[in-house]
């Protein structure tokens, strides 16, 4: 029986661009919580 | 789908009241607390992260995203998931951009809504841009809120078992009543709480059901294979596109989230939010939930695929896994998270609507019920009537409103959204600016879209040159009529005519219908304010600010 998989494209797509997107999130909101001062 | 047996039926039915019963008691406890006009049109600004944070976003994904996303995926396989980077690309500039930015702006201003942060950012001695903007929300609102009705109307009376055109009618009128209810009693708060809980709802609903169908399939791996069994197109990121077709589908979709800083009902819940600190916390909270909405819905549409061989129509694969796939109960609050995601952006658009006429034209333009109660009882009426007026619409099916709908998303992101960009973003534009950026989205918008629809409509696209010049001269007259007008207003509306022409010129003379409309009529308008304002003179209110 024929093997299929999802294309580069299709992984990028599909998970590595959320994932990517959830801890640049997370990251930015660490650094966030970091800052000192009144305004964070 | 498939006929449902009599007691899936019945428990579904008993979950939906149960859910409904939920929203008017939110509805009942928000009341309590709204006493004058800002509590009303904007909760008196004390929303807190989560309500703020889901309400923005659930606001803004109506019934799509549990039908209309589902489908795209279902159709194309994972190429159809396009639209949650551009979907997500948009919350993103809408979160860390607009929203740090616009709420100590209109805390500042003491805006309530998106037409008050347009007016009192560059002034509005004459009521120009409040009258201009206000009439685009209501006429893209109205056609929003009456489409939206049909969709529940639809959704309910499936769910519910209610059949042929009187069983329509009763899905319309109970989801309805409930939201203009809740809404004009409630009125900001009892949205954002009711998104709240209708948005946690979705979220569920799009992380629990994919893991459970590609569990029941065998795994991811079976999911593929399956998907690669009917079509190997299925499992690539372009279809099976080629060239410009493949280009001008991924800008397209990517373009989605362009229109995202301009919808009213989005960032007016940023302007409700209590303080910066509030604001960062829902950063984090709105962007989990649009991963998790978006690729939920991808991943329903994908397994729907490789379950429901024999479903003609992919979007109702959310309702048909769920009612195949897992307990009455379960299934009813699946299907609840269906109307969930409806009747969250019909409240939110019945809200933004009614402020436009109770707050916007009654109260600024006209002068009228200055004081806060008197605000607050304006408000609840314009709430109820414009939502019955939506009903009527939504029963009578009158073609024209279901028209303007095609234009909604574009026509609102492409007249607001690149205006609220630069005014926060940068000086260098006036309110000459503002009122060309706002007629140009508007006009381009529409000038396009019937040219990638040219087929469909040959006359109607034909004729737009000189149905545009008509409006402008129209637009030209009735300034004059009022005194509104100065020489520069002028110079802006001949502007956005000439640009929404030439727009209409190039998709006619180059063929670029494979390109997303909002696209070009948000650079375009971007281009007017920026180009009408280097022309025109910044008048002494405005170099005053």
């Amino acid at each position: 029986m024929e093997e299929y998989s999802l294309t580069l494209g299709a992984h990028l797509l599909l998970w590595v661009f959320p994932l990517v997107l959830v801890v640049l999130v997370i990251v930015e909101d660490l650094l966030d919580r970091l800052k000192p001062g009144p305004e964070r | 789908m498939n006929p449902v047996e009599g007691s899936t039926l019945t428990t579904v039915a008993v979950v939906m009241v149960a859910y409904l019963g939920v929203l008017l008691y939110i509805g009942w406890r928000a009341a309590k607390r709204t006493h004058g006009g800002e509590d009303f049109h904007l909760a008196g600004r004390s929303l807190g992260a989560w309500s703020a944070g889901i309400s923005s976003t659930a606001s803004s994904e109506s019934g799509w995203v549990t039908l209309g996303a589902v489908g795209m995926t279902f159709t194309y396989g994972v190429s159809g998931l396009w639209y949650a980077p551009g979907c997500l690309l948009g919350y993103l500039v809408n979160l860390y951009l607009v929203a740090p930015r616009l709420r100590p702006l209109s805390a500042d201003q003491g805006s309530v809504t998106l037409t008050d942060v347009i007016t009192r950012r560059w002034g509005d001695p004459r009521n120009v841009l409040r009258v201009t903007a206000t009439t685009i929300i209501l006429i893209c609102m109205m056609g929003y809120v009456a489409a939206q009705m049909t969709a529940a109307g639809k959704a309910f009376s499936s769910s519910l078992g209610f059949e042929g055109r009187s069983g329509y009618i009763l899905g319309v009128v109970i989801g309805a009543v409930v939201i203009i209810f809740v809404t004009s009693l409630g009125g900001f708060r009892a949205v954002a709480w009711t998104d709240l809980f209708q948005g946690l709802l979705v979220a569920i609903a799009l992380i629990a059901l994919p893991l459970y169908a590609i569990a029941r399939l065998g795994g991811f791996g079976a999911l593929v294979q399956g998907l690669g069994a009917i079509d190997p197109n299925l499992l690539s990121a372009g279809g099976g596109r080629l060239g410009p077709a493949l280009w001008g589908f991924i800008i397209g979709q990517l373009g989605i989230g362009l229109g995202y800083p301009g919808m009213p009902h989005v960032i007016t819940r940023y302007m409700a939010t209590r303080d910066d600190r509030q604001v960062q916390r829902l950063q984090v909270i709105a962007m989990f939930w649009g991963v998790a909405v978006f690729y939920g819905a991808g991943l329903v549409g994908l397994a729907g695929r490789v379950m429901l061989p024999g479903l003609a129509d992919g979007e109702q694969a959310l309702m048909a896994l769920a009612l195949q796939l897992v307990h009455p109960v379960l299934a009813g609050l699946l299907l609840a998270a269906v109307i969930s995601a409806i009747l969250s952006t019909v409240s939110s658009q019945l809200l933004v609507a009614a402020s436009a006429v109770s707050y916007d034209v009654v109260e600024k333009t006209l002068g009228k019920a200055s004081d806060d109660r008197r605000s607050l009882i304006l408000g609840r009426w314009t709430v109820a009537v414009v939502g019955l007026l939506g009903i009527l619409v939504a029963l009578s099916e009158v073609r024209l409103v279901f028209w303007f709908v095609l234009f909604a998303w574009s026509g609102l992101g492409a007249a607001f959204a690149p205006l609220i960009l630069l005014s926060l973003m940068r000086r260098g534009v006036n309110r000459h600016g503002a009122l060309a950026a706002m007629l140009t989205g508007t006009g381009v918008t529409v000038a396009w879209k019937l040219g990638r629809d040219a087929a469909s409509n040959p006359e109607i696209f034909a004729r737009v040159w000189w149905i545009t010049l008509l409006a402008a001269a129209a637009i030209l007259i009735l300034g004059q009529l009022a005194r509104a007008f100065d020489t520069a207003d002028r110079v802006a509306v001949v502007a956005a005519a000439s640009l929404t022409v030439i727009s209409w010129w190039v998709v006619q003379r180059w063929g670029l219908d494979n390109l997303y409309e909002l696209v070009p009529a948000f650079f375009l308008a971007g281009f007017a304010a920026l180009a009408v304002s280097a022309i025109t003179p910044i008048s002494v209110e405005e170099a005053s600010k």
